[in-house]
């Protein structure tokens, strides 16, 4: 943890971060710390490694029977593809915010950093979605 | 840990499961020359649009081992899909 800790304090100190990002980053591994220190006892909730999401539907109007979504992405790939975000070249996500901007969606990306994605991942954990309707039954949880 | 064992399933008409199991390092070694040509245009395809060929290759390799427990399974009446990697 103090490695990942010098890690963050060397990025601030080579500019690549804002003083604010590495706070943050410091409260992340701070909580980090607080939810695996007492994991070494055995009632400890282990944390989620996969995202789950599950649609099941009932049977059409079409008579084609009935649908059912089983997706289970470790949460360790959605990680690596938020680093893979990082390679894209800053003149292509210039134009793409000049089609975005076009369509009409002011998003600006270049304002999108991979800690941003990082911390949002890091939280997903939490994330629980259930909706159940007549036709359809969704859940996205982690597991 | 690297992807071993990756399945890709479907169901057909009469409603069975058709599975075929793939082991990866085997078949990972018999296309590795066109694997090698692959990783060497993507190489060349770094340099050409300016991005780190370090961080190119690092950024695969932890997407292809975090790969290990991804399944995706989608069933519409009398089709199926599945594809898992273990």
């Amino acid at each position: 943890m103090n490695e990942q800790r010098r890690q963050v304090l060397e990025m601030l100190a080579a500019g690549k971060i804002t003083a604010e990002e590495a706070e943050r980053l410091i409260d992340a591994l701070g909580r980090d710390q607080l939810q695996t220190s007492p994991g070494t006892g055995s009632g400890a909730k282990s944390r989620p490694r996969y995202l789950r999401v599950m649609v099941v539907a009932d049977e059409d109007p079409a008579g084609e029977g009935s649908s059912r979504i089983n997706v289970r992405v470790p949460l360790q790939l959605l990680r690596a593809g938020v680093r893979l975000t990082s390679l894209v070249p800053p003149q292509a996500l210039s134009r793409a915010n000049a089609e975005l901007h076009r369509s009409g969606v002011n998003i600006d990306l270049t304002q999108l950093k991979p800690q941003h994605l990082d911390e949002l991942i890091e939280h997903l954990d939490e994330l629980t979605v259930d909706i159940d309707s007549a036709e359809a039954k969704v859940q996205v949880f982690c597991e | 840990m690297i992807p071993q064992l990756v399945t890709v399933g479907w169901r057909r008409r009469d409603g069975r499961w058709f599975r075929l199991y793939i082991p990866v390092l085997p078949v990972v070694l018999v296309l590795s020359p066109l694997l090698l040509l692959a990783v060497l245009g993507g190489l060349i395809a770094c340099v050409i649009f300016k991005v780190s060929m370090v961080g190119a290759l690092s950024g695969v390799g932890r997407l292809v081992w975090a790969l290990p427990g991804t399944r995706f399974e989608i069933a519409e009446g009398r089709m199926g899909v599945l594809v898992s990697v273990r």
